[in-house]
């Protein structure tokens, strides 16, 4: 083999493992789990397998919740809009109330949010398929308090974790942000190593 | 005892700087958020009043300043509205680490001479169940009742 190609290769691998090197940490690694879930549409989502292949920046939140869930999703939806060159990235907002956010509600509320279009999708799923996706996810979420209005409905309202998670192209995590606490434009960076 | 320089701060210390402590510490933790900066006026002023989108029979909240440019505190007793079937006064608070809880502020305090921050993430006008979908660009009124100055009706509009 001629030396200078012989160099060239080396240095090239060299640069390779350096570049890999640098990317940031995988906190975790969803790639060997699958939850079927369900878009705002009806039609049927596999959290990750169909989310492989593009980053995807995703949030949880519960429609009955008026103040810090509406910022996780508007914080979503201003990742997007932000973003320079959005690519191929996904965006999702996952319930951890499937029992009162069917697919239906969802589309309502993410029409209320200008975001029932693509990139955005809205999940939800059986409660056993959520609460286990919730637990990988570390997301928490109880029972706080309740309201009976005058008709005699029982409105009840959660605690719950404020996770925004960005996931890379492998289905693994790459960062944890605090949902409605994160700066935009520290999602929007990290978004660019990916 | 015999008084050094070292005893004498230390008294000093003691007798000044602690109670200091403990009043600022006894302090953050009771008063509403509130802003010392004023600008002229006076009664109760609102500005910067806006809320979440919603759909129907959902959940919105409103966020709003309020300035009390009177020399006496008021209070917010309640607020109503035909755009919810319950409007309560909320906070927002992390429980723990990373974990969100709200709480019902039955009345809010004004105090004098300051400005109460209603924001997200923290003190809020939960709108329970709205009667019509909120979207954005859509406006809808509510009535406060303060104590002192009786009913404010504001106009509050709907943005992202």
């Amino acid at each position: 083999m001629n030396r200078s190609i012989f160099l060239t290769i080396l240095t090239l691998s060299f640069l390779l493992t350096a570049l890999t090197g640098c990317g940031p940490e995988r906190l975790d690694d969803y790639s060997d789990v699958r939850f079927e879930l369900t878009d705002q549409n009806g039609e049927s989502v596999i959290f990750p397998d169909d989310f492989r292949g593009a980053p995807l920046v995703v949030g949880f939140i519960y429609t009955h919740c008026p103040d810090i869930c509406s910022f996780i999703t508007a914080n979503v939806g201003k990742v997007y809009e932000e973003l320079d060159n959005p690519g191929d990235t996904r965006f999702a907002l996952v319930t951890f109330d499937p029992e009162r956010d069917t697919p239906e509600v969802l589309k309502k509320y993410a029409d209320a949010f200008d975001m029932d279009r693509e990139p955005f999708s809205f999940l939800t799923g059986d409660p056993e398929t959520i609460q286990a996706f919730m637990e990988r996810v570390s997301l928490r979420s109880q029972e706080s308090f309740s309201r009976d209005l005058d008709d005699g409905e029982r409105v009840y309202f959660l605690n719950h974790s404020d996770k925004i998670l960005l996931i890379d192209q492998n289905s693994r995590l790459v960062f944890d942000y605090g949902g409605s606490m994160t700066p935009i434009n520290i999602i929007l960076e990290d978004l660019k190593k990916l | 005892m015999k008084r050094t320089p070292f005893t004498f701060f230390a008294s000093l210390f003691a007798a000044l700087l602690l109670p200091a402590l403990f009043l600022i510490s006894g302090c953050e933790a009771e008063q509403p958020r509130t802003d010392a900066e004023m600008i002229d006026g006076d009664g109760i002023h609102i500005e910067g009043t806006w809320a979440r989108p919603a759909s129907e029979g959902r959940m919105s909240a409103a966020y709003f300043l309020i300035t009390n440019f009177e020399e006496e505190p008021d209070t917010l007793l309640s607020v109503e509205s035909d755009v919810a079937r319950l409007v309560e006064i909320h906070e927002s608070f992390e429980r723990e680490e990373g974990m969100m809880g709200m709480r019902e502020i039955p009345q809010l305090q004004i105090p004098a001479q300051s400005t109460v921050r209603l924001e997200q993430g923290g003190l809020h006008i939960m709108l329970i169940q709205v009667t019509r979908t909120l979207a954005d660009g859509d406006t809808f009124e509510l009535t406060l009742n303060f104590a002192g100055h009786g009913e404010k009706t504001i106009e509050i509009p709907v943005r992202l």
